[in-house]
């Protein structure tokens, strides 16, 4: 029983790092109807940014709002400058483009921090607490905490704000959108620079625990994109259940199955996503689309 | 089709007008082949690996093209084939295997798993293909490590085959680039008459409207589950190609990175087009090795500029380089204030379109 809630927490905690990226690609998704496969790599050079300020001396938690404000702004500026000439044409394109910023952006926090392994300060103590007899590290609440903390604060954007109704209201019908009034290119950038500032915030949760480096997070954004998909790509809440679901699933195979064990384990949410695709195209949670031709 | 940048024509309806004369292609090819077999006779032991390589992954390049320029169906999981094509080729050799055998166990066995794949991922629409392509890497190496007893595990596999034949009076190496360029121009010519009958237009058909595909009779889950299976053979090929150039085969063969580097090469080379594949591979091998002489941990940010770049640039890849070289000195004599009317025309039928396009061109003159 101990070991089962000991897998559960860990699962939790990195499902809520895969919840984070699943939860910055799903806006995207649903801002530009992209899948922006640089998500992964935007998040690493946040991280390299927080890393940067902790080296020139600031406390780790200011560090790691200043990266977020900053990669705020940077994905507001990505979506202008780069994905806006590419948005409204053939979507395999645009996703291309995100691939060519994907290499760009891990090549150059390679080229500028090199593609040694970093250590990066956790925000949270390294003891743990007894719970129930399990021991569970103060990082693997911390980290649940915080995601929870980031949804409900996004949540109530969405919901309760002018902001929000704006945004949702682009992504749900972008004529008719811009036909009330509302600035649809400033909503997308909006969309993407939160998008990126959840990235940054998983970023910094996780880098920790997995060391610091350039392709830090490339495993990462497969099992996000996993999530993604399993939650319906439109469906934020979706994403974050199905991330946790994954996380704590796969964490759960690798410690029961021997045949899995740590090293096939990210087998397990693929297999995972490869059925529900077959089964449910429109993911868990998602609703399904009916086109008119 | 007024979308210039998104939907690449082919290279057939972007070479310029001299190509169009028979003696200059026939005169082209010529020299092409000449300058392509007498290379390893005039070159560096090094030079003739790295051109090997060259046409090993512009076959891989080609296949990706097949699905994702000509089918339109982004795929991120060609390192896989290719990976597993070289597992097979290593298996193969490893165990006495007569080398046809192996070669075509090596093209068959990724081509089945493609399959397998394409049914069920081609059922769905838009990206998913990209997005379930993308975990074959990822899943592939924890996998190429686990079965250590078959491959070798994270120290890969070393084989040592395709030695020289004594009749021929060659340097291994060059034995092996002249197996390797054959094997190359064979595909090449296979994919070419492939692209250009039936299958071709079906799948431009697919790509351009799938609604319109199914009017017209022509199924788009048949002909994305087609396309994907050919790519995925020409992955597992140039598998085997690379296992007789490199002689060795490791987890990072197919590592999600080479996948990515093969998208890239064939975007830059130019989608939907056969030079271009040519073309994609020689810039698979050359520009990170060029990139690697002056700085080698610049690499990779250099190849995300460079893609990038043509995407703003030049979205049809290298090869349409002369045609947006000839639209813009065309620009540049009307003046400002008139628009060509041939911009990127419909992608199918390529031949006729160039011709037409190319009339137009002169009227407007």
């Amino acid at each position: 029983m101990e070991r089962f809630v000991q897998l559960a927490v860990d699962g939790l905690a990195t499902g809520s790092i895969y919840a984070l990226l699943a939860l910055a690609i799903v806006l995207v998704h649903r801002a530009t109807g992209l899948i922006n496969f640089a998500q992964g790599s935007m998040a690493v050079f946040s991280t390299y940014v927080a890393f940067a300020f902790v080296q020139s001396g600031l406390p780790v938690w200011l560090a790691i709002v200043c990266a977020v404000v900053g990669s705020f702004v940077f994905g507001a500026f990505v979506e202008r400058v780069v994905i806006r000439r590419f948005e409204g044409g053939s979507h395999d394109v645009a996703v291309v483009v995100t691939v060519g910023l994907f290499v760009l952006l891990a090549g150059l926090s390679g080229t500028i921090w090199s593609y040694n392994h970093r250590e990066f300060p956790s925000l949270f103590p390294l003891e743990s607490v007894s719970v129930g007899g399990a021991h569970v590290g103060l990082r693997n609440l911390g980290t649940i905490v915080v995601t929870i903390l980031v949804m409900g604060l996004l949540q109530l954007l969405f919901l309760k704000t002018k902001l929000g109704l704006a945004l949702r209201a682009v992504s749900g019908a972008p004529t008719s959108a811009a036909l009330s009034g509302i600035p649809v290119g400033r909503m997308l950038m909006i969309g993407w620079g939160l998008a990126a500032a959840l990235g940054a915030v998983g970023g910094a949760l996780v880098a920790p625990k997995l060391f610091l480096t350039p392709s830090m997070l490339d495993f990462v954004l497969v099992y996000a994109l996993a999530a993604a998909i399993l939650g319906g790509l439109d469906s934020p809440v979706g994403a974050v259940v199905a991330a946790w679901f994954i996380g704590v699933a796969e964490n759960l195979a690798g410690g029961y199955i021997p045949f899995i064990g740590d090293d096939l384990k990210i087998a397990v949410p693929m297999a995972l996503m490869f059925l529900i695709l077959v089964i449910r195209p429109q993911g868990l949670f998602g609703r399904k689309q009916v086109v008119r031709v | 089709m007024t979308t210039t940048q998104t939907s690449p024509a082919p290279a057939r309806a972007r070479l310029s007008e001299w190509w169009q004369r028979r003696w200059v292609r026939i005169a082209a090819v010529v020299l092409v082949a000449l300058i392509a077999l007498g290379a390893p006779l005039n070159l560096t032991q090094y030079a003739v690996y790295q051109v090997t390589m060259m046409a090993a992954f512009a076959v891989a390049v080609l296949g990706l093209n097949i699905i994702m320029g000509y089918g339109g169906q982004v795929s991120l999981g060609q390192a896989a084939f290719l990976g597993l094509g070289a597992y097979v080729s290593a298996y193969g050799v490893t165990h006495g295997w007569n080398i046809v055998l192996v070669f075509v166990a090596a093209c068959l066995v990724p081509a089945v798993v493609g399959w397998l794949i394409a049914l069920a991922a081609a059922r769905l629409r838009g990206l998913a293909i990209a997005m379930v392509t993308i975990t074959l890497p990822i899943v592939g190496i924890p996998l190429a490590r686990r079965f250590d007893e078959v491959t070798g595990g994270s120290g890969g596999l070393t084989v040592s085959f395709m030695q020289a034949p004594e009749w021929t009076g060659l340097a291994t190496d060059q034995w092996r680039y002249y197996v390797v360029l054959a094997v190359t121009v064979a595909f090449f010519l296979l994919a070419r008459n492939f692209l250009r009958g039936r299958m071709g237009r079906a799948l431009a058909i697919v790509r351009d409207n799938e609604s319109v595909a199914l009017a017209m009779g022509v199924s788009p889950y048949r002909y994305k589950v087609l396309a994907f299976t050919v790519s995925a053979l020409y992955g597992g090929c140039a598998g085997f190609l690379y296992l007789v150039g490199v002689q060795y085969v490791s987890p990072e063969t197919l590592s999600f990175a080479t996948s990515i580097n093969i998208l890239a090469a064939m975007v830059i080379g130019g989608s939907a087009s056969i030079l271009g594949s040519l073309l994609g591979g020689v810039y698979y091998v050359l520009v990170p090795f060029v990139a690697g002489q002056v700085n080698p941990s610049r690499a990779a940010m250099y190849s995300g500029i460079i893609l990038l770049v043509i995407l703003f640039v030049l979205p049809g890849g290298l090869t349409s380089l002369p045609r947006a070289l000839r639209r813009l000195r065309r620009r540049r004599d009307d003046g400002p204030g008139t628009r060509s009317t041939a911009a990127a025309g419909p992608a199918d039928d390529g031949g006729t379109q160039a011709e037409a396009s190319s009339q137009t061109e002169r009227q407007q003159r």
